[in-house]
C-alpha cells in the first residue's frame, strides 16, 4: 500500500473523462472503442511519471476543471497548451508535479490545441469495462456507469509504483496549430464522387464547426456542387472515417463515433495523424493530403 | 465479394448491394470464421458488408486479403452454428406504444392487425449499431413498411421497440431516435453489468410476444429479483 491521493473536483471542466487506450473488439455490438484522443499526449503523460503506457488520464477539453487534493502523489499535465495553476501559480506541461492535502490545481482556457491530460502517478481505483477505464458516450452515464467527470466526483489513485524499472521517458512533445494538413487514404466510396468533387475536397481548407465532440467533427464547408450520392446501406465506420452528408459538409468520425453509418466515406485519416486531428477546435483549419498506403 | 483497404489498418469486405437474409448470412458466417482467428482486432458485420481491423505485427493488408479470399467458400458452412432464437415479450399498449395509433392510420391497418403482422414473422438481426446493442432486425412485412418521424425524438426510453422502413428495433439505453414506437419490452437489452453487455447478437433470431401491462410488470420484477428466465432455443 502507498499513500492515496484523492482529487475532489470542484468545477468539472467543459467535458472532462477518464481514457486510455480503448476497448477494440466490441464494435460488433455496437460498442465505440472509446479511449484518448491524442493517445501521443496521454502516452507522454504516463511516462514522464514512469506509468504504463495504458494508464488512465483525464482528458480535459478546452477548458479543464479544478481539483483540490488529499493525501500526496505526482501528477504530470500534457497534451494542448493549457493555463495551469497550482495553488495560484503557473505550472509547466511536461513535468512531474507534486501534489499534496490542500493543493488547488485549475486548468483554464487553452492557448492551442484542444485537449489536455492530466496524468497521476499509481493505480487508479475506477472501475474497468471490457478492458478499458474508458469513459463512453452520455447514454452510460445515465446508467451511473463510467460517466464524464461531474462537479463534486472523487477519484481516487494509490501512488504505488506500477513499473518496477525506472527508464528514461521518451515521448513527442508535439507544436500545436490552428491549422493542419492531415493525410487520408481513399475511403470505400471514394471512386462514387465526381473528379470535381474529389479535387474540390483536397483543395478546399476545410474549418471545424462548433459541432466538434468526441464522437465527431462536423466541418463548416461543403464540396461545391455537391449533389447527395444515393444512400449507402449502413456499414462499419471506424476512427478518421470522412462521410460526406447529403448537404455536401463533411464529417470526420472520432473514438466514440456509432460502429456504423449511412453516408458515403470519401477518406479516411491515417491513425499517426488522428492524434493531431483530436487537438483541432472549432474555429481551426484543415487542408486534407492524399497519402497511399 | 470485393476485399478493399479501409483506413490503414482494416479492411472492408462488400457483398451484394441489398438487404436481404442471404447476403447477411454470408456477412455473419465470415465474421464468425474470422471470431477465432489470430491477427484481428475488431470486426463490423453490417447488412451487406464486414469490417476487419488487422493487426499488422501478425501479417499484412495484403496477406489478410489473401486468406479471407480463400477462406469464403468454406466460411458458408458455418452459417448460425452459434446463433439463437429469442422470444421477446413486448407491451404494445398506452405509453409504451405512443405512435401505434397514428402509423397504423398511416398504413391503413388496424393497430391489432398491426401487432399481430409484428408478431407473426421471425426476424434476423442483421446488425447492431447506433447504440450498443441497437440490434436492427428485419423483414417486415410490406404492409408495415414505415417511414422514420419527421423530427426525431429527443429521448426515447429503453425497451422501446421501434418500426423504420422494413427494419425494426429495439433501443437498449434511453437515446435520442427516430424510430415509430409501437411497444415496449421489459427486457434488459443493454447492461454493462453483465458478462454479456448486449442480449442480442448478430445473426440471432427474434420473435416477438404480445404482453399485458400486468405482465409486463411481473417480468420487470422477476428481472429485478433475478428470477426472470429468458426464452430461448438454438436456432
Amino acid at each position: 500500500m502507498g499513500d492515496l491521493l484523492r482529487l475532489h473536483f470542484k468545477k468539472p471542466g467543459l467535458k472532462t473523462s477518464i481514457q486510455d487506450f480503448g476497448r477494440t473488439g466490441f464494435q460488433h455490438l455496437g460498442i465505440p472503442i472509446g479511449g484518448a484522443l491524442d493517445k501521443e499526449a496521454m502516452i507522454a503523460a504516463n511516462r514522464v511519471l514512469n506509468n504504463p503506457d495504458s494508464n488512465p488520464v483525464l482528458e480535459c477539453t478546452l477548458i479543464g476543471p479544478e481539483i483540490e487534493f488529499t493525501g500526496a502523489g505526482n501528477i504530470c499535465l500534457t497534451g494542448a497548451e493549457m493555463n495551469a495553476e497550482l495553488n495560484n501559480e503557473l505550472v509547466a506541461r511536461y513535468k512531474t508535479l507534486k501534489v499534496k492535502t490542500g493543493d488547488v490545481l485549475k486548468l483554464k482556457g487553452v492557448d492551442e490545441g484542444c485537449r489536455s491530460y492530466l496524468g497521476i502517478q499509481g493505480k487508479w481505483n475506477v472501475a474497468n469495462w471490457l478492458g478499458s477505464y474508458s469513459a463512453l458516450s452520455s447514454y452510460l452515464s445515465e446508467n451511473g456507469f463510467m460517466a464524464s467527470i461531474q462537479r463534486g466526483d472523487e477519484l481516487e489513485v494509490e501512488n504505488i509504483k506500477v513499473n518496477e524499472d525506472f527508464r528514461a521517458p521518451t515521448y513527442k512533445k508535439p507544436y500545436y496549430s490552428s491549422c493542419y494538413i492531415v493525410r487520408v487514404v481513399t475511403g470505400p466510396e471514394f471512386s462514387r464522387f465526381s473528379i470535381e468533387q474529389i479535387e474540390d475536397f483536397f483543395n478546399k481548407i476545410f474549418s471545424v464547426s462548433q459541432d466538434a465532440n468526441r464522437m465527431g467533427y462536423r466541418l463548416n464547408e461543403t464540396i461545391q456542387g455537391y449533389q447527395a450520392l444515393q444512400e449507402e446501406i449502413s456499414s462499419g465506420i471506424i476512427p478518421g472515417t470522412i462521410q460526406i452528408t447529403n448537404s455536401g459538409q463533411p464529417i470526420v468520425l472520432l473514438a466514440d463515433a456509432q460502429t456504423t453509418g449511412g453516408y458515403p466515406r470519401i477518406a479516411n485519416i491515417i491513425s499517426e495523424d488522428l492524434d493531431i486531428f483530436g487537438q483541432m477546435k472549432p474555429g481551426d483549419d484543415v487542408k486534407f493530403m492524399l497519402a497511399s498506403l | 465479394m470485393k476485399i478493399q483497404p479501409f483506413g490503414d489498418s482494416s479492411l472492408l469486405i462488400s457483398y451484394e448491394n441489398e438487404i436481404s437474409e442471404m447476403t447477411n448470412q454470408k456477412v455473419i458466417a465470415l465474421f464468425q470464421l474470422l471470431e477465432s482467428k489470430k491477427g484481428i482486432t475488431f470486426q463490423i458485420p453490417a447488412y451487406n458488408s464486414l469490417t476487419v481491423g488487422i493487426d499488422q505485427d501478425i501479417w499484412s493488408l495484403h496477406e489478410a486479403t489473401i486468406f479471407i479470399r480463400n477462406q469464403t467458400s468454406d466460411a458458408l458452412d458455418f452459417i448460425s452454428k452459434t446463433n439463437k432464437e429469442y422470444i421477446i415479450p413486448v407491451c404494445y399498449e398506452g405509453d409504451f406504444a405512443p405512435d401505434l395509433n397514428d402509423i397504423s392510420n398511416h398504413i391503413g391497418i388496424s393497430p391489432t392487425e398491426l401487432v399481430t403482422l409484428h408478431t407473426a414473422n421471425c426476424y434476423r438481426v442483421f446488425m447492431l449499431g447506433f447504440v450498443a446493442g441497437f440490434a436492427y432486425m428485419g423483414t417486415l412485412d410490406s404492409k408495415l413498411e414505415s417511414p422514420r418521424k419527421d423530427s426525431p425524438r429527443l429521448s426515447v426510453p429503453a425497451g422501446s421497440v421501434g418500426l423504420a422502413g422494413l427494419q425494426t428495433g429495439i433501443y437498449p439505453t434511453q437515446a435520442p431516435g427516430g424510430w415509430q414506437i409501437i411497444g415496449r419490452t421489459p427486457l434488459e437489452m443493454f447492461s454493462p453489468e453483465r458478462n454479456d453487455p448486449t442480449l442480442l447478437k448478430p445473426g440471432d433470431s427474434v420473435r416477438f410476444r404480445a404482453i399485458s401491462k400486468e405482465e409486463y410488470q411481473i417480468i420487470r420484477l422477476k428481472i429485478e429479483t433475478g428470477i426472470f428466465k429468458m426464452e430461448v432455443s438454438l436456432g
